[in-house]
């Protein structure tokens, strides 16, 4: 298999989709590190983050002799992995799940960061990890995931919209009202300081 | 004192999204007011909150548990090809052979619209054999048997007719489906569908089929070598306003297609005008 690790993405993918048993493997461990920052960025959760990731790599498993050689294989992987990730967010918002349930996944997310980070200010980082992510559940999708490729992962405007097939125009006004809408729970974590009533600015914010 | 332009508009500015003329008005605007170029800077605050979120390495379980499940699937995918691809003839004698990257390209045998008109009765029949051999997109998890059933079933039927020999399924999911995005929202609305109904798509019963969907459908299914298991009642934003459009979704050896259709198609006739879009997932 030493030869197979210098191989091309797109060489490997036919060699898979001739049936080559080990080609796939080659593939997803080369990527597999990059695609989990996505996956556990989107998901927050890392339990979320690995079923998302086993969806997709299967999914490519499963899909690779449709890959057209269009695009490079790591934005069509990104695809599937965003995919994947916007299904599982999707039926999050759909059913969402009790409150009890939702505190329990953070906590065991808050362990599992704890254990694998080491992070200098683990108290603070968590505090803003959960309060971003508290403030991301709120946008729809699609400004969810156009924020979390550009911002969050720092991928170029034109990259994210290869992969969400969408134009650069729509990534960069998805990014912007994603960022409006962030803004009033986000301003206090880099601006310490009394909160300000942010719904009163907009007036009668109050549901009846 | 002029009015303070939103803080959508003043995101949009900050990308130079905005036309000339309020861009000039917010450039003119931010000049005097030091509150709204605060919120300037604060939305790139946003951003930089954002990227300073910590994200954890990629735990060794879950890179174990990949490899797992990966190589599980190519042991699984190389018992089950073996004995099967000696009936499709488009597939190389010699698995492992290194190919060239074209032919990765090869024909798609989906709706294909290029040869809705030259009916081929026997490729129901491989497509069948493909759907058992390589399992289904369309069934959410590979161990899921209610889909390699139904392929079976479709199978051991090599009559012509074996497309009619089970129902769709029928949803009526109420989305606007538009050109850009369809296919992101035919997968959200397949999703919801299997999330329903742990049969998958495969239900029994078409009760929930609108009116002259079955006969859309069997239209399609004539003249394409379409297995189609879903239809979603729903409706299509085309360039002449929003119309009620049928979401035909067609399980294939190695996924999804989905045929956006008029609900004129249910009269027969030309079926390439009555097609909005196609796509697959």
């Amino acid at each position: 298999m030493d030869a197979a690790q210098e191989l091309p993405d797109k060489e490997l993918l036919s060699r898979h989709a001739q049936g080559d048993e080990q080609a796939f493997g080659v593939l997803v461990r080369r990527h597999r590190e990059r695609l989990w920052a996505v996956a556990i960025r989107m998901m927050s959760d890392p339990e979320e983050a690995s079923d998302a990731l086993q969806d997709a790599f299967l999914s490519a498993f499963r899909a690779a002799d449709r890959f057209r050689g269009e695009s490079q294989v790591t934005t069509w992987l990104h695809r599937i992995v965003v995919n994947a990730c916007h299904d599982r967010l999707r039926r999050r918002k759909v059913r969402p799940a009790t409150p009890t349930e939702d505190e329990t996944l953070d906590i065991i997310s808050n362990e599992r960061l704890g254990r694998a980070g080491g992070a200098p200010d683990h108290a603070s980082q968590t505090e803003s990890r959960l309060d971003v992510h508290a403030a991301l559940e709120q946008l729809p999708l699609d400004q969810r995931m156009a924020l979390t490729l550009v911002d969050m992962l720092g991928y170029r405007v034109e990259e994210a919209a290869d992969i969400l097939e969408v134009a650069t125009g729509t990534v960069k006004s998805r990014c912007a009202r994603g960022r409006a809408k962030l803004l009033p729970s986000l301003a206090h974590l880099r601006n310490p300081g009394p909160p300000r009533d942010v719904t009163s600015g907009r007036g009668g914010a109050n549901p009846s | 004192m002029t009015s303070h332009p939103d803080v959508e508009a003043l995101a949009f500015f900050a990308e130079d999204l905005l036309e000339s003329d309020e861009e000039r008005s917010v450039a003119d605007h931010i000049e005097t007011c030091a509150l709204c170029a605060t919120t300037i800077d604060e939305l790139a605050g946003v951003t930089r909150v954002l990227a300073d979120v910590p994200a954890p390495a990629l735990p060794q379980d879950v890179a174990d548990l990949l490899d797992g499940r990966i190589s599980e699937a190519a042991t699984e995918r190389a018992a089950a090809d073996r004995p099967a691809r000696g009936l499709d003839t488009t597939q190389p004698a010699e698995p492992g052979t290194p190919a060239p990257v074209t032919s990765i390209n090869r024909k798609r045998r989906g709706f294909g619209l290029p040869k809705l008109f030259m009916v081929a009765a026997a490729s129901v029949f491989v497509i069948g054999a493909g759907s058992a051999v390589v399992g289904s997109l369309m069934a959410g998890e590979p161990e899921l048997d209610s889909a390699s059933q139904l392929s079976e079933d479709a199978t051991t039927d090599s009559a012509p007719d074996t497309a009619q020999s089970y129902s769709a399924e029928g949803v009526a999911s109420g989305t606007v489906y538009t050109e850009d995005d369809f296919t992101t929202q035919a997968s959200e609305v397949l999703n919801g569908a299997e999330a329903d109904d742990d049969m998958g798509v495969q239900a029994e019963e078409s009760a929930t089929l609108p009116q002259g969907a079955q006969e859309c459908v069997a239209h399609v299914e004539a003249g394409t070598d379409a297995h189609v298991t879903l239809v979603d009642d729903a409706l299509w934003e085309g360039t002449e306003g929003t119309d009620r459009a049928w979401v035909l979704f067609s399980r294939e050896s190695d996924g999804v297609d989905v045929l956006v259709v008029d609900p004129t198609c249910a009269r027969g006739g030309d079926l390439d005008s009555a097609v909005l879009a196609e796509g697959s997932l």
